[in-house]
Order: C-alpha cells, then structure tokens, then sequence
C-alpha cells in the first residue's frame, strides 16, 4: 500500500468521521432544542392553567370524572401533551389520554421536584404514565386544596408529558431522515470532495517522493554495478527544499559512497588481478628457464651410472618446478577467468565427442599407470545428444583438471569414466572414478580456492594438489551458465558432474574466424 | 642429408641458451637472435627451416615477424613461444600463420617432439607438392575441390581460407574418403606426435572445418563423426 493511498485513505477516514460526528452534534442539538421548546411551550401552558385554577385539587375530589372531562378539554388544543393529575406520592388520579394505565401507577418525584424547584432548566426528563420504560419531557405544578387544611401542604400536582420525537425511540430513523436531507447529502459530498482535493495535494507533494522510489527501484533493479555506472545524480529528482529534498540529497550522498566505495572496491580487485596475472606471466619464465635447465642437466647425465644420485636430485627439483609451474599457471588462469570482462567464445559441439578428444590425450598416462581410462558411450544416435554451447578450450580445461584429479587419486587397477548425457535441457558431463574417494567433511569445501583436505596428497605423483584445479573448473561451469557439483564415498569412489546447458538445436554455430 | 636449420628467436638469454644449446645436441644447425627484426633480417638472406619465435619480443613481436615473413610468401613452419595462457593468443598465433605452439613453461622433450613434427611435416608437405607438381592432381568430393600442389580448397567453386593445420587434416580426409580415422590416428598423421598439452583438439578443428564446409555444421554431410570410433569423410558421389 503505497503512502499517497494510506494518506489519501486516512483523510477519508477522518473527513467521514468528523461528518458523522457533525451529523450526531446537529441530530443531538436538533433533539434538545425540541425538548426545550415543548418544555418551554408546557410550562407556559401549565403556568396558566395553575394560575387561572387554584381549586383543581377540590375540583377532583368533588367529582373525579367531571374532573377527568375538564382536563381532557384543556389539553384538546395541545397536541401531543397528556395532563395527569398526581397526589403528593406520584400516584396517577386522572388523566386525559385514553390508554388505560394499569392501577396505582406511580411517577417518580424527583423530576417533579426538579421542574417545579429549578426555575431555570432548560427542560425535565420524567416518567411517562402511559410507556413507564420510556422517559418524555415532563412539566409540572403544584396543587393545593382551595380550603387548606392545616398549612400550605401540596396536595398533588399537575403533571404534563409532552411527546416530542424521542432518540431512544427512533434514533436511527432519525439519523436516516437526517441523511436523507438534502443538506446532509451535501456534507457528504463536501468529505468527497474534500478527500480529493487532498489526494490531489498529496500527490503534488509526494511526487518528488515517487520519483525518488522510481529512482531508487532503478537502481536496485539495475543491479548496482550497472545502478552506480550512471552518471552523478541523473537518475534522481532536481532536490526540492523540503522533506523530500533533503531525503533526495541524502540518498545522493549515500549513493555517491556506494559508487565510490564499489569503484575502489573495483579498483583493488582489478589491481589484484592483474597483480596475480601479471606475477603468474612473469613467474612463467624463469620457471621455464629453471625447468629446461633441470631437464638439460637430466639428459646430460641419463647415460652415467656414477650419476644416478645426481640425477635423482634432479628429478624432484624437475617435479617441484612442474608443480610450482602448475600452481602459478592455475593462479594466472583464475585471475583471468575471474575478470568480469572475461567472455567465452562458444560453439556448439558435442561434448561426447570432446570426451574422446580428452581421452585420447590421457590415455598414455593413465596407461602408464595401469588405470583404466574409458569414455561411456551413450547409445542410440550417432551423437548429437550431449551437444552444448561451450568454450571449447575451457571445457576440456575443466574435464583435464577433472581427470587429472582422477588419475592423480586412483590406484593402478582403479576405472575412470568420462560421460556426457542429456537430461532435462542441460547436458551432465561426468567423470567418475572407483578411487579412495574423498572423506565426507571434505565435500562442501572441494572447490574452494586453496582448500586443501590435508590427508590427501596424490600417490602417484607425489603432489598435493587438486586445490585451484577444481576452482578452475567450478568457475569454468558457472561461466557457461552451469554448476559443478561432487559426489563421493570412500573407499568407493567420487563422481564430479558438471551441468551444462544444452545448445539449442535450431541455431547454426558461427565461427569467430578471421 | 644436411642437418635442419632451426632459427631461435627469444629476448630472455637463459632461456634462449638453454634452447640452442639443446637444440643442437639434438643435432640440428641452430643461430639465435634477441628480437624481431633481427629475426626478419635474418631470414632475409637464407631461409631457415624452422623458426622458434617468442611472442613477446622487443621490436617485432612473434606475431608480427610471422605476418611479414607469410607476406612475402614464406612458408617456413613457426613455432611460437608464449607466456600468455589466454586464448585470444593462441587463436591469433595460428590463424596468423604460426603453425603451432607452446605455453611457457613448457617441457624440452615437447618442444624437441614438436620440432621434430614440424620439420617432418614439411618434409611431407615438400614431396607431396614435388610430387603434385610433377602430376598436378584435384581431388573431388562432391562440390568440395583440393589442389594440393597449390593448397587450395573450393567449396562450390568458392576458395576457402583454412590454416595450415586444417587444410592438412581436410587433405588427409579427402586423400581417404570413406575412410574411418580415430583420434589418434588423425594426430599421429596430421599433427606428427600425439600431444599433452590443452590445444590442438582434434574436436575442435574439425569443428572448424564443418563450420566452413557444412550447410549446417550441426548436421554435417561430408565429415562424419562415427561416435566411438572417429570421423571420416563421406564417400565421393560418383
């Protein structure tokens, strides 16, 4: 729910609510000045009667029901005004409405009292004989005995109920009728109009904030590197002087940080990169010096039994330069695979077939070492299944690794298979050995840079080491949109499968060829 | 038969020693210079039968050395020495006209293996175009046409370029259409020695050659994989 809603929406909600509370004020007022012009209008009524009457308590005494028509003729040119006459108790004597009252109903006194006593009320709520559950403005006198017997003693009164529109009665037809009118329709129309005019006026005002969202959505949506690449700014509004100004220059100046901070970041990692690259390329030849001395001195003395000391010196500096050659040509490789302008040059091929192609070139060295090498040939159609949009080059780089690993692991007699298949529009290219496998708390961290599990260093070379290799090859398959993932149990073996997606059918490879 | 010329091209005296020396216990007639012209210079007044350039050189880089050298018509093999393990070099320094190469550090027995394939390579090229030359033949499949003698390809009446490389492995597949090669096979006989390093896939080129010949290189009709086994071309249409 955006905040230009909950605004919009709070100001409806305020604008009804101060309507109804208008409309209950006007409903309750309209009520009272009711009451006080009936009360107003009994008392003067009642005044009269008193003032004109002062043997109205003789009078019912002498003959209650000649009393009873004489009332009823008083209040027949009041309408809605019932007379009762009451003794001092509150107990009815006569009455002109026509319901029959049930006998020795009662009123209470206390609002008589109060009429009576309180000169400047505005009006009394009393009982109403005729509906005791339901109160009515009342108004009412004394009466006294004309020929007063022992004293000024009231003998009774002159009780009034005058029946204006009650609330308790039909509150809400009332508030219904009162809607109905046409003034109240009016208020209504003046809350909408009201809550318009103020949608209006927010959305004028939170403009700049939309904007600022807009921008800021952009840029997350962008991604940061491409968010913070725009210029300074132009993704955001003009800052206005308000609120949202100040917020605008803010988020400019945090993203003038991000910006900066990322580019540094950028920056040394670049300067690492091209550090490791550039030591990796200049370590390349005096280790290619070192290694062609080594192999020299190796040749010059294969024929000398007297040497064979000498030569066995030679041999494990030979293997140590190798494998330091090795490491600073992984480091080289990874610096370069890792620069984010580091593009693939794919083509379509089968790699079944770049399978064979690496099988082939293993095959002396795992013949050497009485592995056997195989490549799993998936049945059916001359090939084409396993096809896959690769850098042709990097593929057999990783599969190389792979197999390498594999070789370097597994004991003379063990069984390495290469397969390629199919699944799920995605190609999974394995190599799978039967080796000592690799313990399961090694697994997670297996292509990890530099991670190395410390009981595994490989027998038949003498080198620890599959390290960066596997680094090599999990970014190689993320490169092509893929992933690598290891399965292993020890003493059982240990599968590597890179998942690849598949080259679509229909598109013919093109050749960057110049 | 006189020994094979080598020419030794490398600014890094270590290393550059290290190759003459062994070069010419290997028996061959090595000279050494420091940078690109003096290799260009060089080659100037005798052509040698190999050259051995290192792509980083002062002056002329390996590459521009080849450039000039092919320029003028020269066909000596070239193999080039790289520090660099990226790509791009590589791609460059073969379609360039270099016809192998290695990446520093490399072994001596490899590149002594390499030198070996490249001269026997020549050789081979040598008496197939003497041999071509005294009876100039074409060979035919289909709309594909190869004049070995002029190392030539036309596909549908149209030349195509192809490197040195690839234009062999086509040649060994036209000279045996029908003909069932395995990898090995193929790289025994085009490339002379059976490599362990990470180029030169025999996938690879082979890929090439489709991608310049086939109608669609995803369905291939004259050079066939026969999956297990290897490739072959298809059988002329008569």
């Amino acid at each position: 729910m955006s905040v230009r809603l909950k605004l919009a929406l709070t100001i409806f909600a305020t604008g009804l609510l101060t309507a109804l509370l208008v409309i209950a004020t006007v409903v309750y007022a309209f009520q009272r000045f009711e009451n006080e012009t009936a009360y107003r209008r009994g008392m003067g009524f009642l005044s009269r009667v008193v003032s004109m009457y002062d043997n109205i308590f003789d009078m019912h005494e002498k003959d209650a029901a000649a009393f009873q028509a004489w009332l009823r003729a008083l209040v027949l040119f009041e309408p809605d005004t019932e007379l009762y006459l009451l003794d001092a108790g509150g107990n009815v004597l006569a009455k002109t409405g026509p319901t029959p009252l049930k006998p020795g109903t009662r009123v209470a006194l206390a609002p008589v009292r109060e009429s009576i006593e309180q000169k400047d009320a505005s009006y009394v709520m009393g009982d109403d004989p005729e509906r005791m559950d339901a109160g009515a403005v009342v108004v009412a006198k004394p009466v006294r005995r004309a020929e007063a017997r022992g004293g000024t003693a009231e003998a009774g009164y002159l009780y009034l109920v005058l029946h204006t529109q009650q609330l308790p009665e039909g509150r809400w037809d009332v508030l219904r009728s009162s809607f109905a009118r046409p003034a109240l329709g009016a208020v209504l129309a003046v809350v909408a109009l009201t809550t318009l005019l103020a949608a209006l006026i927010i959305a004028a005002v939170t403009k700049p904030l939309r904007r600022l969202t807009e921008a800021v959505s952009t840029l997350s949506q962008g991604g940061l590197a491409e968010g913070l690449a725009v210029a300074p700014g132009s993704p955001l509004p003009a800052p206005t002087r308000d609120e949202f100004g100040k917020l605008t220059s803010a988020f400019e100046m945090l993203l003038d940080i991000c910006r900066r901070q990322w580019n540094a970041l950028r920056r040394t990692d670049h300067f690492r990169r091209e550090g490791v690259s550039n030591l990796s390329h200049d370590l390349r030849s005096p280790l290619t010096a070192t290694v062609a001395c080594l192999e020299t001195l190796d040749g010059r003395w294969a024929g000398e039994p007297a040497r064979a000391e000498d030569r066995r010196l030679v041999e494990i500096a030979l293997r140590n330069t190798r494998n330091a050659a090795g490491m600073v040509q992984s480091l080289g490789d990874l610096a370069k695979l890792d620069e984010p302008e580091f593009s693939l040059r794919t083509e379509a091929v089968d790699a079944g077939e770049l399978l064979d192609d690496i099988a082939v070139r293993f095959a002396e060295r795992a013949a050497r070492q009485g592995v056997s090498l195989r490549t799993a040939t998936p049945s059916g159609e001359g090939g084409g299944g396993s096809r896959a949009e690769l850098d042709v080059e990097l593929f057999e780089r990783a599969v190389a690794n792979l197999v390498d690993n594999a070789l370097k692991f597994c004991p003379p007699g063990s069984t390495v298979t290469l397969a390629a298949a199919a699944r799920d529009g995605r190609v999974e290219v394995s190599v799978a050995d039967d080796g000592p496998g690799i313990p399961a708390a090694d697994l997670p961290q297996l292509f990890d840079r530099f991670y190395q599990s410390r009981p595994t260093v490989a027998p038949a070379t003498a080198e620890g080491g599959r390290g960066l290799g596997l680094a090599i090859v999990k970014r190689i398959a993320e490169l092509h949109g893929g992933d690598a993932a290891v399965e292993s149990v020890l003493g059982r073996g240990t599968r590597v499968v890179l998942t690849l997606p598949a080259a679509s059918s229909s598109r013919r490879d093109e050749l960057p060829i110049a | 038969m006189p020994s094979a010329s080598i020419l030794v091209a490398e600014d890094q005296t270590d290393i550059r020693d290290l190759l003459v020396m062994n070069l010419r216990s290997a028996g061959y007639d090595v000279s050494a210079v420091a940078d690109g012209p003096a290799a260009l210079a060089s080659q100037s007044e005798r052509s040698s039968d190999l050259l051995i350039l290192d792509l980083m050189m002062p002056g002329l880089d390996g590459l521009e050395v080849t450039k000039a050298l092919r320029a003028k018509g020269r066909s000596t093999p070239i193999l080039m020495l790289t520090a660099k393990s990226t790509e791009l070099d590589r791609v460059l320094g073969l379609e360039l006209g270099a016809d192998d190469y290695l990446t520093k550090p490399f072994s001596l027995a490899e590149l002594l293996a390499r030198v070996k394939a490249l001269l026997r390579r020549a050789d081979l090229l040598r008496a197939a175009q003497a041999a071509s030359a005294a009876e100039p033949r074409v060979l035919r499949n289909g709309e594909l046409e190869i004049l070995p003698a002029k190392r030539q390809a036309r596909f549908r009446g149209v030349p195509i370029d192809f490197t040195a490389l690839e234009f062999d492995l086509l040649l060994h597949f036209a000279s045996h259409p029908g003909h069932v090669f395995s990898r090995g096979q193929l790289l025994n006989a085009v490339w002379g020695y059976t490599h362990d390093g990470y180029e030169h896939t025999v996938t690879t080129h082979i890929n090439r050659l489709r991608a310049k010949l086939e109608a669609d290189p995803m369905r291939p009709e004259l050079i066939l994989t026969v999956r297990g086994a290897g490739y072959k071309m298809r059988d002329a249409p008569s």
